[in-house]
Formats: C-alpha cells, sequence, structure tokens
C-alpha cells in the first residue's frame, strides 16, 4: 500500500495564501536540537545527575552534595521545568513521521504514549525529588538520602518506557515500505533497548559497572543514547525535506 | 463525520469545571496559599486542623480533574482540521503527561492527610512535594499553547478553523504561565509557589484559558457541523435519491 498519492487539485485552490511546504513540521525539528542542548546544559553542567553521583556513599556525603550543588540544582530544574515540555513536541514529530510509513497508526500512537509517559518517571521525578532535598538542606539526613535514591533510580531506572518506545520505532521502520527512515536506525533501536535491558540492575548494585553510575548500565548506555539521538535528528531532517507537498497522510 | 462527540465533550467542561473551582476554593491550603516557608511543625497542624477539608477538596479534585481531558482533545481533532496533524500529536503528548503531573500532586496532598501521628518532617516533605509538583511544571501547558497557537497562524484554509486572535491570546496565556517555574527556585516573593505570579497568575491564566478555549470550541464544532451539512447536501444533491 502506497499512502503516497496526487493532491486533489481543489485542495491548493482554497488555501488563500500557500504556506511554506511543511513549515510546521521544520519549526518542530528545530526544538530538538536546541533543546537537547539545554538539556545537556540542565543535567550536566547544571544539576549533576549526567553522569550520576555516586550510589556507594552515606547520608553526610549526600547531604553534602546537595549542600554543595543546591544552587545549581534549583536553577537547572526550574529550566527544565520549562523546556521538558518540548519533548512532547519531539515525541509529536516523530509519531507524524511514523504515520507516514505504511504500518497501522498503532505504532504512532503507541509511541507517543509511551513517551508521555517516559516524561515522568524518566525526567520530571528526578527532578523534583531532587529539588526537595536541595529546598530543604537542614532535613533529616536518613530522608535527603531518600530523596537522592528516589530521584537516581527513576532516572537512571526508568527503563520500560523507553523500551516500548523503541520496540514500535523499529518495528515500524521494519514494516515500512515507504522507506521514510532507513532500517539501520532500527537496529539501533534494538540496542537502545539493550542497553535499557542492561540498566535493569542498577536497582540491584550500588557498585560496579552495573549502578547507576557504572559503565555499563550509565555510559554504554549513554553512549548509545547521544548517537542515537544524533542520528535521528539528521534522518528526520531528511524525512521532513524530502516529504513531497501534498502527500496525503492517513488520518 | 459526526460532531456529536466532541459537543459532549465540550459540554460536560463547564459541568466539572464548576467542580473544580468549588474544590479550588474548598481546599484550605489555598486560601493563602501555604507559604514554603512554613515549619515542620505548623504543616503538620495545618493538616490536622484541616483533614476534612482537605480530604474532601482533594478527593474530589482526584475524582473530576482528569475529566478535563476530553476537552482538550477536542483541540486536538480541531488542530488536525487545520491540516497540521504534528502539532495535534504534540499537543496530546503534552495533555498526557500535564494531566499526570496533576494527578501525582493531588496523591500528595492525600498521603500528607492521610495519617496524624506521622513525623511532621515526612508530612512537610510530601506537602513539599505536592506544591511543586502542581505548580511548577508549567512546560507541558505552555508547550500546548504554542501548539495551537502556531497550528493557527499557519492554517491556510479559506475559512480557517479558529479565529486567528486565538492564537495570540494562547500565546498570552503560555507567557502568563511562564514564570511559575521558579516556585522550585525561589521561597519567598510574587515567583515563590504562593506568590502572586507563580501561584495567582498561573492558575487564574489557566482558568481563563478554558473559559476563553471553550466558547471558542463550541463556535468552532457548530462551523465544523454546519460545513459538514452543507458538503453532504450539495453531494446528496449531485445524486438525487428518490423521495420517501
Amino acid at each position: 500500500m502506497s499512502s503516497i498519492v496526487a493532491p486533489p487539485p481543489t485542495a491548493q485552490a482554497e488555501r488563500t495564501h500557500p504556506r511554506r511546504h511543511n513549515l510546521d513540521q521544520l519549526i518542530c525539528w528545530w526544538t530538538i536540537p536546541i533543546f537537547y542542548n539545554i538539556f545537556g546544559l540542565i543535567f550536566v553542567v547544571l544539576t549533576r545527575v549526567m553522569p550520576p553521583p555516586r550510589p556507594d556513599v552515606g547520608p553526610q556525603e549526600i547531604v553534602a552534595f546537595f549542600a554543595q550543588h543546591g544552587l545549581t540544582i534549583k536553577i537547572g530544574f526550574a529550566l527544565l521545568m520549562f523546556f521538558v515540555g518540548f519533548t512532547a513536541v519531539a515525541n509529536g514529530l516523530i509519531a507524524h513521521q511514523i504515520k507516514r510509513m505504511s504500518v497501522a497508526p498503532v505504532l504512532a500512537y503507541g509511541y507517543i504514549t509511551a513517551l508521555a509517559v517516559g516524561a515522568i518517571p524518566g525526567c520530571l521525578f528526578a527532578a523534583f525529588a531532587f529539588l526537595a532535598a536541595a529546598l530543604r538542606p537542614d532535613r533529616d539526613p536518613q530522608h535527603i538520602a531518600l530523596l537522592y535514591d528516589l530521584g537516581l533510580l527513576s532516572f537512571v531506572g526508568s527503563l520500560g518506557c523507553f523500551v516500548a518506545q523503541n520496540f514500535v520505532l523499529a518495528m515500524a521502520i521494519f514494516l515500512d515500505k515507504n522507506e521514510i527512515l532507513p532500517k539501520w536506525l532500527a537496529y539501533m533501536s534494538i540496542w537502545m533497548i539493550v542497553t535499557e535491558l542492561l540498566a535493569g540492575p542498577v536497582f540491584i548494585f550500588t557498585s560496579g559497572p552495573l549502578a547507576w553510575n557504572g559503565s555499563i548500565s550509565f555510559w554504554l548506555g549513554t553512549a548509545v543514547f547521544v548517537v542515537w539521538e544524533f542520528c535521528i535528528i539528521k534522518l528526520l531532517y531528511t524525512a521532513i525535506t524530502s516529504q513531497p507537498p501534498g502527500e496525503r497522510v492517513q488520518d | 463525520m459526526d460532531t456529536r462527540a466532541q459537543s459532549i465533550s465540550l459540554w460536560i467542561t463547564p459541568f466539572f469545571g464548576v467542580i473544580l473551582l468549588l474544590c479550588f476554593t474548598a481546599f484550605p491550603g489555598f486560601w493563602p496559599p501555604i507559604p514554603p516557608d512554613m515549619t515542620a511543625e505548623q504543616v503538620a497542624a495545618f493538616y490536622d486542623e484541616n483533614r476534612a477539608m482537605v480530604r474532601f477538596s482533594m478527593i474530589t479534585f482526584n475524582l473530576c480533574a482528569i475529566m478535563l481531558v476530553p476537552f482538550f482533545m477536542v483541540v486536538v481533532v480541531q488542530i488536525k482540521r487545520t491540516a497540521s496533524h504534528v502539532l495535534a500529536y504534540s499537543y496530546l503528548a503534552a495533555i498526557a503527561t500535564g494531566a499526570t503531573l496533576f494527578a501525582i500532586a493531588d496523591i500528595f496532598w492525600l498521603v500528607a492527610a492521610f495519617r496524624p501521628e506521622r513525623d511532621p518532617e515526612l508530612v512537610l516533605l510530601l506537602n513539599d512535594l505536592a506544591w511543586m509538583i502542581f505548580v511548577a511544571p508549567v512546560g507541558m501547558l505552555v508547550v500546548q499553547n504554542l501548539c495551537l497557537a502556531l497550528a493557527i497562524l499557519l492554517d491556510d484554509r479559506a475559512k480557517p478553523v479558529f479565529p486567528r486572535w486565538v492564537a495570540y491570546f494562547s500565546i498570552a496565556t503560555a507567557v502568563a504561565m511562564t514564570p511559575a517555574v521558579c516556585a522550585v527556585a525561589v521561597t519567598s516573593g510574587p515567583l515563590a509557589w504562593d506568590g502572586a505570579i507563580s501561584f495567582w497568575l498561573r492558575f487564574s491564566a489557566f482558568g481563563l484559558n478554558i473559559v476563553v478555549l471553550f466558547v471558542v470550541l463550541l463556535g468552532v464544532v457548530r462551523r465544523q457541523r454546519d460545513e459538514q451539512t452543507a458538503t453532504e447536501a450539495s453531494s446528496s444533491s449531485a445524486q438525487p435519491e428518490p423521495v420517501s
């Protein structure tokens, strides 16, 4: 089945001032590279969630961590409260490109839902746990330590949302005959699923390669994610700009 | 396509809107908003004194707040009619995450009120989490408004789906809500979670946005129905059916 058909001649006639082809998608696309840079600033530079601080420390060291980084945690996560909204745009853009593929919309809707869920445990919940700790450094050190674990485990250990996201994306690309995204991206998405599986042990280990700051659970997963993100940003741009004007996308 | 589902989704909104407004009025923690600089003992005492009303208002919020979702889905359907699928999906994703955040904040308030004997330090922690999650994460609301605005500005149909001023109104709503992000970093003044900007301006803008969008959408859905009736009439006159 091909979803590409010629535009009905009247459709163009109804437009009063034809806008630039795919302008909505191009604007959405531009938010992605911009906001991933801001996410980098927030998580790496300001809030120190990436690379994650050590799991094998006691309450006193954890209190000291929040005392040292409290101000930048507040500034960074205040920025996140605004910029996290743009994950919805990236999400919508990829879902729309999946709908251009010769597959049922199931996979596009699955993609939206998996990431709409994932935004909370995988991103915002970690922020609130850290913020609650940074808000009152005089809390009971045991409570601060609880918030530290809650924040880092939900950030590194929100696995299933991203497994489902990569599963529906990979399946859509494999089944697609319209060649919207290349097949090798589907193999990369399967590697993303593997890294989520490898991050499962963060809930068990407090040190070593499988802990939340470990070489396998954190660094390998992050390295694969960064490469995947670069690739999909580039490939989405190609997909948008090569979309023929007037192409009909299934409703 | 029949527009009845959209009309029902619209008309349940004033009903649930009034209930939510009553909850907002009934929650003692909003009159005035619980300030961030209260001590653990003061916060625990607040829940002791107001336990019944906290439970009444937050259980009702819990039951009714997500009933606004069908209303926002009417916006999604109408953004799709402007021909921007990508903005419709982005709007939908933003609503899903934004609604979940409210549901979580509500639970934290109810857990804070649950056991009178709980350590006041933990009541304070639950109260902090409820307030920050309720007030600060406006990114999803900002982005949904920007998506709607962009869809309206790019709508080049001869008869646009939305009136153009709705785009500027949505942008104004987004701008009014944005400063509330400071509620996670500032504990006094207008930007704190109990402040004039982070609390009152943010929630007034949200309420006004729903009222205005409700009125606008009534017209949008009515015009869609009229257009469809006209199309059906012209297509049935082209193929005359036997008069019964």
